[in-house]
């Protein structure tokens, strides 16, 4: 099969399936009231929707969203990140100091409780992270571990993590995606028996599930004072209904109260029911048109050449595709990370106006006056992708646009199979421009500039401890980047989220969603 | 008859064995398996230590012949996800697919057989063409649409069933008309065809001559000859039903074998996956096989040359 067909074939399937979840809010609209009777607020549970399901629950293996959504109910860090304001407060650890430019010492709060009753120490906070961070543990985010070098007990309450290096961005991964299992257990059961019966800390414990759902329960136990609060809602119910429009039609029902993913399009027509609630939330991801500057796809690539790239970004009308295609809070990003990140300076950034004419003359002038052809890819939206695509094509430029999975879009950008992708990139939550300048501009396969200047810049920001060393650094490498215009930086991206009317929940940037949080209106 | 069953068996070995060999290649050649275990946000340490975890350096060669070492020992290995054993999870989902596949032939043929007879009964009258049209619409409309259609007006609209799950045998409803539908017009067909074909033959016109009733001639002499090729048309369909509930557990969030299938080649769960396609595979063999042995004992024609 060439690809050529294999593209049609991919792209009539999607159209179709975009059709198809139209379809069933469009009918579901037509039910004048759906007036179900919801379990949810009459005994205080709520039932969530998820489209995969997870791979046991042990934080370090299943790292997709809906599974970090369940690790943060079952587990605690020893720090929370507050999602509004995004400072550290107190969790399993009470007080925090940095001795030194590799030393972290935590106070470790008094009377925490797991799960199965056993008491909360050190010595738990050891044996997890020093048994994550063994590489043959098998973490699935090494990035998350691989910075430990050792995690020692000073007394029974006290705890000291080292790092190999400096490393800036340390509490971020111990606020993020760091949590602490109980020793004792997890030893005895192993981390497989672990994964599939998790004992935790956190503000939910597991109560029960076969293949399909599971049931969480609020831990009566948990402690008061840590940043979680004390959950409200008593059981959270979790059902893996893999097909979107299956998922949308099971909200309308009544029979789910809240799922998530739920396409843009969507979201304004399930808001007019009256018992569904629907919403875009804004979030720190953020999409870019990444081009292959390096020449990775093609050494006589056009891409090589800074006016090209200058012509692209001028090319696309980045206001137009954010009003009518993101939607919600979705904001046009200058910079290559999000803008709430430490040593994010959107300042630094030169920035391009939408000007086709500019961007004519620009290719002219690189000897491409009568345009060239390329590899695109993308996966998310098809409609955005599409419009980058004829904005493309309006100066000259024709896209091969091939509409995959996102594993698929991310290979094929990584190998180096397309000369411009049009992806995102979430940062794991992690509001520190390492986790975005650090993981597209550091020579990884990701990288697709291969700048040698930005890339020591990245290097430097992303080992140093001295603050202002970083930020200068992150300035001088996002100048740099936009500069030579390595990335068209497109949007955030909006989660569309959909819930029975009468929850009372707020969405994050961060994409964690946080029942501990919710609670039903009286 | 004992050289015959040898030499089908034989055939039915051989195609296992060249559907392991494509299954394993297509997999590995189609998406590298480490990206699709990592996620879409790994970098390349994880994606090196998922290679080395795994095993995806190694030479594919080398790759296939552990793995049919294991499937020769009986050991389909563990899933990359969640390191259980594929068999467990493959064993823990064979009963809801079972059921689906079971109460979808019996709501095909509980659809199929009256109708086919009826329309050979009077060709070309408007039951007839009713009949024809809904075959038509039923193997024309995909499952995934034809399943949401129904979702809508019972799940959402009345209310009457529930929408997804499998935790009753009410869950199973939709799924088993969605699916039923599919593998109800080629049955249908069938014996139309084979109804009119007998009705016309010698024997019947014998039968009439002799002044026996009508309802006697149609279920004694007639359909029980027309539905002979039927049988096996039913299991080779049965198969279908298992391949076709890939789609329908998986918009119908039923927890089988279809989804656990649909789940893994999303993540790229090889030993699952592969697993799963021997799985059907050869249960689509031996149901061919089964109906080939079927047909030899019902007619002796096929047992003597066959």
């Amino acid at each position: 099969m060439n690809r050529s067909t294999k593209t049609n074939h991919k792209g009539n399937e999607m159209n179709l399936i975009d059709k198809r979840n139209q379809l069933i809010t469009a009918a579901a609209a037509l039910v004048l009231s759906a007036g179900s009777a919801l379990a949810g607020p009459a005994d205080n549970s709520l039932t969530i929707g998820i489209g995969e399901e997870p791979p046991g629950f042990d934080g370090y293996i299943s790292t997709a969203r809906d599974g970090v959504m369940m690790t943060r109910h079952l587990f605690d860090m020893l720090v929370y990140r507050n999602p509004e304001t995004f400072e550290y407060e107190p969790l399993l650890a009470t007080s925090w100091t940095r001795i030194d430019d590799l030393t972290w010492e935590f106070k470790l709060r008094e009377g925490v409780t797991f799960h199965d009753g056993s008491a909360f120490d050190a010595e738990d906070v050891v044996w997890t992270l020093t048994t994550y961070a063994d590489p043959e543990t098998g973490a699935r985010s090494q990035a998350s571990v691989n910075w430990i070098d050792k995690v020692e007990a000073v007394d029974p309450m006290t705890v000291r993590i080292v790092s190999k290096t400096p490393f800036p961005a340390a509490m971020e991964f111990i606020a993020g995606s760091l949590p602490i299992y109980p020793s004792d257990y997890a030893q005895e059961v192993g981390l497989q028996g672990f994964a599939q019966a998790p004992v935790g800390t956190g503000p939910y414990k597991y109560v029960s599930g076969d293949s399909g759902q599971f049931t969480l329960e609020a831990h009566d136990g948990y402690y008061e004072g840590g940043g979680k609060g004390t959950p409200a809602i008593e059981k959270l119910n979790v059902r893996i209904i893999p097909d979107t429009a299956t998922r949308i039609a099971e909200v309308i029902g009544g029979n789910v109260d809240w799922i998530w993913n739920v396409p843009q399009d969507q979201v304004a027509q399930l808001g007019g029911l009256p018992n569904v609630t629907a919403e875009l939330g804004s979030t720190m991801r953020i999409a870019m048109v990444g081009m292959d500057a390096a020449k990775r796809a093609n050494p006589d690539s056009p891409m090589a050449d800074l006016k090209v790239r200058q012509a692209i970004n001028h090319a696309i009308d980045r206001d137009a595709i954010v009003a009518n295609l993101v939607g919600g809070d979705g904001e046009v990003i200058n910079v290559p990370c999000y803008p709430m990140q430490f040593g994010c300076d959107t300042s630094a950034a030169v920035t391009y106006d939408y000007d086709p004419e500019k961007a004519k003359a620009l290719l002219a002038e690189a000897g491409y006056a009568d345009g060239f052809k390329v590899k695109m890819s993308s996966y998310r939206d098809r409609s955005r992708a599409e419009a980058v695509q004829s904005y493309l094509a309006a100066v000259g430029i024709e896209a091969d646009l091939e509409m995959v999975q996102a594993r698929a879009s991310f290979s094929a950008w990584r190998e180096g199979d397309v000369d411009i992708w049009y992806g995102d990139w979430g940062s794991f939550s992690i509001a520190d421009a390492s986790a975005s300048l650090g993981n597209f501009f550091n020579g990884s396969t990701n990288d697709g500039a291969r700048d040698q200047a930005v890339m020591d810049l990245v290097a430097k920001a992303g080992s140093s401890v001295d603050e202002d060393d970083r930020k200068a650094a992150y300035s001088e490498a996002i100048k740099a980047i936009t500069e030579k215009a390595y990335w068209v930086p497109m949007h955030t991206i909006v989660m569309g989220y959909a819930y029975t009317t009468g929850l009372e929940f707020t969405p994050n940037v961060d994409e964690l969603p946080r029942f501990f949080l919710a609670k039903w209106a009286d | 008859m004992a050289r015959l069953i040898l030499r089908r068996s034989a055939l039915a070995l051989f195609v296992v064995f060249a559907i392991s060999i494509i299954c394993f290649l297509l997999s590995h050649v189609a998406v590298d398996p480490a990206a699709g275990v990592a996620g879409d946000s790994a970098t390349d340490e994880d994606l090196a230590a998922i290679r080395m975890q795994y095993g995806f350096d190694q030479p594919l060669i080398v790759q296939y012949g552990d793995y049919l070492a294991g499937v020769l020992r009986g050991d389909l290995g563990n899933s990359y996800l969640s390191g259980e054993p594929v068999s467990q999870l493959i064993a823990e989902r064979i009963p809801a697919t079972a059921l689906l596949a079971c109460l979808s032939i019996g709501f095909a043929l509980a659809l199929a057989v009256p109708l086919g007879v009826l329309a050979a009964l009077r060709p070309n009258s408007l039951l007839d063409r009713l009949a024809l049209t809904l075959a038509v619409v039923g193997q024309a409309v995909p499952n995934f649409w034809a399943g949401l259609l129904l979702i809508l007006l019972f799940g959402v609209n009345l209310g009457w069933l529930p929408i997804s799950g499998s935790a009753t045998l009410a869950h199973f409803v939709l799924p088993a008309i969605t699916l039923g539908s599919f593998a109800m017009p080629a049955l249908m067909r069938l014996i139309r065809a084979g109804m009119i074909e007998v009705l016309e033959a010698d024997y019947i016109r014998t039968a009439r001559a002799m002044g026996l009733s009508n309802r006697k001639i149609l279920f004694r002499y007639a359909l029980r000859n027309a539905i002979l090729p039927v049988i096996s048309l039913t299991a080779v369909q049965f198969g279908f039903m298992l391949g076709g509930s890939i789609i329908v557990e998986s918009v119908f969030a039923i927890q089988g074998v279809g989804y656990l299938a649909w789940q893994s080649m999303s993540r790229s769960d090889m030993p699952v996956i592969q697993a799963i396609v021997l799985f059907i595979s050869m249960i689509y063999i031996l149901l061919t096989l089964f109906a080939d042995l079927l047909n030899a004992v019902l007619d002796p024609r096929i047992r003597e040359h066959g």
